[in-house]
């Protein structure tokens, strides 16, 4: 057999078993992260009532009414059971009360929504045929909805983690930045232990800073207010901020800005006109970095808040007190979760750019 | 004038010299204000009682306390496991990715949204799915490999059983997080050097052993210390999946003690615990720092 051969077959089959291996790994990472979107459109119904749990939600849920000497009942169908079951109060008539009645159960429990008319339509073709099918399409949005509605102050809290998280992104980028700056370009006394306060401000625990942090912040009148949570973070952001502000700033030549200041520019025109516009997707990507970081923080939050939580807050306490059924408290986390993960894909470049030059 | 001139251009090189200063100060004063000042507060007050008076109670409390050495060996054991794992997983990872196959930047994406995720996403995520009617258990039902009679009671365990479940969480969400430090000082290394190992003749492995992880040294110091710093700290996946007190570890225990007892002379052992594990913390980084040869590099590069 000739060799070329051979090693074009040995190549691709390396290349087959590459890929392989790359699926496994995929399945992994994005097989949990399923379930957690998969469960936030789920209604009640299929999250509590069908055993093993459908994987993916259903579009629409199927419904059959009959009819005997009691009255009408309902019935849903169950996948797991492949069979409609009965669904709702035992019996019941065509008054308005019940359909009204009727129509809220549907909505609450599957999900799914359709008019009065429109029962009262169905309950008179059984009245003809003694039964019949319909299905109706599913709210899918309706977790989403109902999260806001259910947990007091959702939708308070996620004005309030915007607050904090934007409060956060300016103060850490601003004297973070000023301080990469510092690091990239100049050399001084005490920049190895700058480099190192990373590391210092996360040995003492944030959680255990945060009674302390109670009382200097309810001296500054701040205590429980946006801002006295930012100001918390952006210890942590600071540190973080000056690790990737000091590798963008090391990414732009400093002869670029020389070379400005030869043609008459200051030290601050260069840096303004020069270096910061080179900067900027940088900045914007460490900016978007410290969003995240404070977006997703819930340790402090929990303790340094009172009635003004964050949105992690809310979640985390509907959670561990569980305050909801768990396809509100998914739908919940997905809502959190979303603009962090859109954030992660744009700046995705740049995460490995702004590690790039960070070493201990 | 004439005298004030040289005087001038003096201060103005002074003033050059004060510019990373001034840049810096804001920095300083902050860590000063928010970090410095509560942390000399919280190691006061921890030698204090409730009425102020100073006392070694609060420690000698701890230590008599049997959950606190429970506490301390959960910890160990998933710091020690966990890292490991995480780390050795994630340098692969690292590795693979950095060969830049065909597809490669949307497998970085994918694998970096644990990355993103809250951590009280994560939680819901896994305390819907490890339930014993959770998505897990439901999915292999759905596959046919267990049925309802041998539903696996993954959160119902022993200790141990328990641990290892942490440690796998931990090293789902945090394998990404470690895989990009490695990879970004990977990418910094650069073809040539390792190519022209390949030259002299080199496997992959003795490249790998004798070129690129000496290279990375500095990359996977920063990792692991960024790593064993928040791995000593982990306590909310816990709380999350089992409960306050099922697993206990350090962190679990200072927030029960501040969060959850209510009563300020709790508050102030868990002042005390903070304390003691702020000692652990930062000498178990020292050690490290230590151990892999930090000190000495930094030293060898200030003589020259």
């Amino acid at each position: 057999m000739n060799s070329a051969l051979q090693r074009q077959l040995r190549r691709s089959a390396k290349r087959t078993s590459l890929y392989i291996v790359l699926v496994g790994i995929l399945f992994i990472i994005i097989f949990p992260i399923f379930f957690l979107f998969s469960f936030s459109f789920m209604s009640d119904y299929e999250t509590y009532s069908e055993w093993p749990k459908p994987l993916v939600p259903s579009f629409k849920a199927d419904f059959k009414i009959d009819k005997d000497t009691e009255g009408y009942h309902l019935y849903i169908f169950n996948k797991s059971e492949n069979d409609f079951m009965p669904f709702g109060p035992l019996f019941f008539s065509n008054s308005e009360k019940d359909v009204s009645n009727l129509r809220k159960f549907i909505k609450l429990q599957a999900n799914s929504k359709i008019t009065d008319q429109k029962i009262e339509e169905y309950l008179r073709i059984v009245d003809k045929e003694s039964k019949v099918e319909f299905s109706v399409r599913k709210d899918l949005l309706a977790n989403y909805i109902l999260f806001f509605q259910v947990i007091n102050g959702a939708a308070r809290a996620v004005l309030n983690s915007l607050m904090v998280a934007g409060a956060t992104v300016v103060i850490a980028l601003t004297i973070g930045g000023m301080g990469g700056y510092a690091f990239a370009r100049y050399f001084f006394k005490g920049k190895n232990l700058l480099k190192l306060s990373v590391l210092f401000v996360r040995m003492f625990p944030a959680v255990s800073l945060a009674i302390p942090m109670v009382i200097i912040l309810a001296r500054m009148g701040l205590y429980d207010r946006p801002l006295g949570l930012s100001l918390v973070y952006s210890v942590g952001q600071i540190s973080m901020s000056i690790w990737i502000t000091a590798s963008v700033f090391m990414s732009i030549p400093i002869s670029l800005e020389e070379a400005a200041m030869i043609f008459g520019t200051t030290r601050v025109g260069a840096f303004w006109h020069v270096t910061l516009p080179l900067a900027l997707p940088g900045l914007a990507a460490c900016a978007m970095y410290s969003f995240i970081g404070s977006w997703n923080e819930v340790i402090a939050a929990v303790v340094l808040t009172q009635f003004n939580p964050t949105f992690p807050v809310v979640v985390y306490k509907a959670l561990v007190g569980s305050q909801g059924q768990i396809n509100l408290i998914t739908a919940g986390s997905v809502a959190q979760a979303v603009p962090a993960i859109i954030f992660t894909l744009i700046i995705r470049k740049y995460i490995i750019q702004m590690w790039g030059g960070v070493k201990v | 004038m004439r005298i004030t001139k040289p005087q001038l251009s003096l201060s103005r090189d002074n003033r050059k010299k004060m510019v990373p200063y001034l840049l810096i100060a804001p920095v300083i004063i902050y860590y000063t204000i928010f970090w410095l000042f509560p942390v000399l507060n919280a190691i006061v007050e921890s030698f204090r009682d409730v009425d102020g008076i100073w006392t070694l109670g609060n420690y000698i409390y701890i230590f008599k306390d049997p959950v606190f050495y429970t506490a301390l060996f959960d910890t160990a054991f998933l710091v020690i496991f966990s890292v490991t794992i995480e780390f050795v997983l994630a340098f692969g990872l690292a590795l693979l990715i950095n060969t830049k196959f065909k597809g490669s930047s949307i497998f970085l994406f994918l694998a970096m949204i644990p990355m993103a995720l809250p951590a009280v996403a994560v939680g819901a995520m896994w305390s819907s799915g490890l339930a014993t009617r959770g998505w897990l258990n439901s999915f292999l039902m759905h596959a046919g490999i267990i049925d309802d009679a041998s539903k696996i009671l993954f959160l119902a365990g022993g200790e141990m059983s328990r641990l290892w479940l942490i440690i796998i969480i931990d090293a789902w969400t945090v394998i990404p997080f470690v895989m990009i430090i490695l990879l970004a000082g990977l990418q910094g290394i650069g073809a040539d050097v390792r190519e022209a190992g390949y030259i002299f003749g080199g496997t992959k492995f003795q490249v790998l052993r004798k070129i690129t992880i000496p290279m990375l040294k500095p990359t996977i110091t920063t990792a692991m210390i960024l790593r064993i710093i928040s791995a000593i700290q982990i306590w909310l996946i816990i709380v999350m999946l089992f409960g306050f007190n099922r697993l206990p570890t350090l962190l679990e225990q200072i927030v029960l003690n501040y969060d959850e007892l209510g009563a300020a002379s709790f508050e102030r052992i868990g002042l005390a615990l903070s304390v003691i594990v702020a000692i652990i913390v930062s000498a178990t980084a020292i050690l490290y720092l230590k151990v892999s040869g930090s000190f000495e590099k930094k030293k060898e590069q200030e003589v020259e």
